[in-house]
């Protein structure tokens, strides 16, 4: 061929290696991928997953690569797409509209092409569309559209995973996730948030059924360097959040409080004991209580398997495992207010469980991310109605001399829609009377 | 452990009534549609009002359901799966009405899968006893009442509903392009070109709200756990499907992807999507008891 190739054809290895970075066609590839890889990943055990795949750097890298994708996709659209919500073709012929998928050609013998044209503006407005007459060479040419914004759909879409992307990135990359707990006047601090938390309180709440799980709510006062930042109450779906901290009730814990009298000696020691505390009971710590659980209301299965009733504190038993020389020697069940006496190689430890309180234990985390997240997910939202619901839509309106006909185009994403509504234009301007299809 | 609620045998009777009566009247709608397809035109409207009348009964099981569990009804496989059918059937009259006779032949398709997905609750556990559908009424444990958890649910069925429809269009995609054009079942169905639209109108729906499920899920999440995205296989199968369908939405635009690629594309994400709601229940393990 001796003809010139279009300048547009002639593209840099770099200008195609952008082009196929910001395709569509990888995009569908890396979705796919990182569909395949999921259902794979679905199949393992959830914490393998999460360790070998999901935290992998080659599954995050992945996520990373779409987003590059996307990124370099949503740059490269934002000039065609203003392009075309803007600065539209307002003038056509009547050539081009009869070859447009969608349009009607209406005989209108008796009426003058200025007649016509103002009964499909008429017509258009019905419709609600903006109409802009323009001078064409062939005449006039009315241009009328509506639903602009919707050409933003995509775009929107596309920037909200970006910022949701983001967002992820920044919280995990400046958060933190500690747990720490305890009962009522206890406090602990938060190093990486550099804060103090004091428990002023531990509250349980039986459910009206007793085999419920209880609530339980804790009075939080959060302070740093003795100024307060916050307060508040902490349960279930009930967190407090403050400065992108979040303190979140995760499990509650049963504590006994226990009082250790060394018979020969007569001394005393209160004990507050949590489940899977060991205890020493003499100097070589050869007798050791290992406490094993907390039962509010005691019983026991037929095969000996103790177990709680309900919630209920009707008969709260400590259960423990007495080992001796490394050796399980028999279970200890310390029943509230009744000692239990407990032979060791140097004398009798009298244990006495005198009563029992409540720990909350607490998950706390920082996610400085989560704005952006909302923002992202409000933009993802915005974005796909305005791609689905949105009915952006252009028409065209010329006379043919010719013919003597008035020809109507439409174009829009919705068909169906679209064809919908060419035919009440159509039948808006047959009855204007003179129309004849 | 969840715990039970009394139910006095008035609303026990009124629920299973109301149960009962939408399932046959389900059952003789879709034999109506599915008459009017092969045929019988005159059967066309008639279908029309007896899938309304059975979703107004099917309504009228829900209300009482709720009523008897004093919640909204969204807890575990029955429960869901009923909202989820009811939705689907919702969506599927609203589009009806809108888009008249045109439509009854989608009628044919969307009723079987409803009977399908009500087959799962109801004929499927006594055939295999391993799949255990409770239809007991239990109390909403601590850490699921929040009304996230709500907007959460209601996304999901209607995501499921869009999907459904999208996958009755491609049944009839396929029969329509493969079967003679005069056969018994193609002669009454749609062109291609408007299945494709059709199918395209209810993945699109879906997607919209399956978007909105996976978020106000990890609110909700973020609210009850402390973390909004744990990699938790129902998670990862809601997004698997989020996926394939996005990709659907995609390959529409690509050169060489239309036709059979994009059908089949909606054909696996109505399978993962399907796969979310039983699969991941009876055959993975995760946080989500519920549907
Ligand atoms: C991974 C890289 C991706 C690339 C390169 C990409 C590219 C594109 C392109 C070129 C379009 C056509 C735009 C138009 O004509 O308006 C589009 C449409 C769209 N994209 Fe993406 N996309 C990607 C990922 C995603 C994802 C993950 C979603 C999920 C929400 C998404 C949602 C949409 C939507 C909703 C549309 C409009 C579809 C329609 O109107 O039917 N995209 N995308």
């Amino acid at each position: 061929m001796t003809k010139e190739t279009p300048k547009t054809a002639v593209k840099s290895p770099l200008q195609q290696l952008l082009n196929f970075l910001s395709s569509m066609q990888l995009g569908i590839i890396l979705l796919l991928l990182l569909a395949v890889i999921s259902v794979f990943a679905t199949l393992k055990e959830n914490e393998t997953a999460i360790t070998s795949i999901y935290h992998s750097w080659w599954y995050l890298g992945m996520m990373a690569f779409t987003a590059l994708n996307l990124l370099l996709c949503t740059a490269r659209r934002i000039k065609p797409v203003t392009k075309l919500a803007f600065h539209p073709h307002k003038l056509t012929s009547p050539a081009a509209l009869r070859q447009m998928p969608h349009h009607y050609e209406l005989k209108m013998e008796k009426v003058t092409a200025e007649a016509a044209l103002a009964q499909a503006e008429a017509a258009f407005k019905k419709n609600g569309l903006q109409v802009e007459v323009t001078a064409g060479q062939q005449g006039r040419v009315l241009f009328a559209e509506r639903g602009k914004i919707g050409y933003f759909g995509s775009l929107v879409t596309h920037l909200s995973l970006l910022v949701i992307l983001l967002g992820a990135m920044y919280g995990s990359l400046t958060g933190f996730e500690a747990r720490n707990g305890g009962l009522a006047g206890d406090h602990f601090h938060v190093e990486q948030g550099d804060f103090r938390v004091d428990i002023k309180d531990v509250k349980m709440e039986q459910e009206a059924d007793p085999t419920v799980r209880p609530r339980v709510f804790s009075e939080l006062v959060i302070t740093r360097d003795d100024q307060p930042l916050s307060e508040g109450t902490v349960a279930i779906n009930q967190p407090l959040r403050f400065n992108g901290n979040t303190i979140y009730h995760t499990t509650f814990r049963y504590v006994s409080d226990v009082v250790a009298t060394d018979l020969a000696t007569g001394k005393e020691q209160q004990l507050k004991l949590w489940d899977i505390d060991q205890l020493q009971l003499d100097e070589e710590g050869k007798v050791i209580l290992h406490v094993m659980q907390f039962f509010p209301n005691f019983s026991m299965h037929g095969g000996g398997v103790p177990y709680s009733k309900n919630y209920l504190p009707e008969n709260p038993v400590l259960a423990g495992l007495l080992i001796e020389n490394n050796k399980a020697v028999r279970n200890v069940f310390l029943i509230l207010n009744e000692p239990e006496v407990i032979k060791t190689s140097t004398g009798e430890i009298e244990l006495l469980m005198t009563g029992f309180e409540n720990a909350a234990v607490f998950t706390i985390t920082r996610n400085l991310g989560r704005p952006i997240l909302f923002t992202g997910a409000v933009l993802l939202i915005l974005g796909l109605y305005l791609s689905f619901f949105t009915f952006p839509r252009r028409f065209w309106a010329v006379f043919a001399q010719e013919s003597n006909s008035l020809i109507i185009g439409g174009r829009s994403r919705n068909r169906l829609l679209l064809e919908q509504e060419l035919e009440q234009i159509n039948q808006e301007i047959s009855k204007g009377g003179e129309a004849r299809v | 452990m969840s715990s039970y609620i009394q139910v006095s045998p008035m609303g026990l009777f009124w629920e299973n009534t109301f149960f009962n009566l939408a399932l046959v009247t389900y059952l003789f709608a879709t034999l109506c549609y599915v008459a009017h397809l092969l045929g019988k035109k005159q059967l066309g409207r008639f279908a029309s009002y007896i899938l309304r009348v059975s979703f107004l009964l099917h309504t009228g099981f829900i209300v009482t359901r709720a009523l008897n569990v004093q919640r909204v009804p969204f807890v575990g496989s029955f429960e869901f799966g009923n909202m989820f059918v009811w939705a689907t059937v919702l969506v599927y009259l609203w589009t009806e009405w809108r888009m008249k006779e045109q439509y009854y032949a989608v009628g044919a398709f969307v009723t079987p899968l409803a009977m399908l997905y009500l087959g799962y609750l109801t004929v499927v556990p006594r055939l295999f006893p391993a799949i255990r559908i409770s239809r007991a009424h239990t109390q909403l444990a601590p850490v699921l009442q929040n009304n996230w958890l709500t907007v959460h649910v209601s996304a999901s069925i209607f995501g499921y509903a869009g999907f459904t429809l999208a996958f009755a269009a491609a049944i009839m995609w396929l029969l329509k392009v493969n079967l003679k054009a005069d056969h018994l079942i193609t002669r009454n169905l749609p062109q291609s070109k408007t299945l494709e639209e059709y199918m395209y109108r209810g993945a699109a729906f879906g997607f919209l709200f399956q978007s909105v499920m996976i978020i106000t899920g990890a609110i909700w999440a973020d609210i009850s756990w402390g973390r909004y995205w744990g990699w938790d296989p129902k998670e990862m199968w809601a997004l698997i499907t989020w996926f394939v369908y996005a990709v659907y939405l995609h390959a529409r635009f690509t050169r060489g992807w239309t036709g059979l690629r994009t059908i089949a594309l909606v054909m696996i994400g109505w399978v993962c999507m399907v796969f979310t709601w039983v699969g991941v229940a009876w055959l993975l393990t995760g946080l989500h008891s519920f549907g």
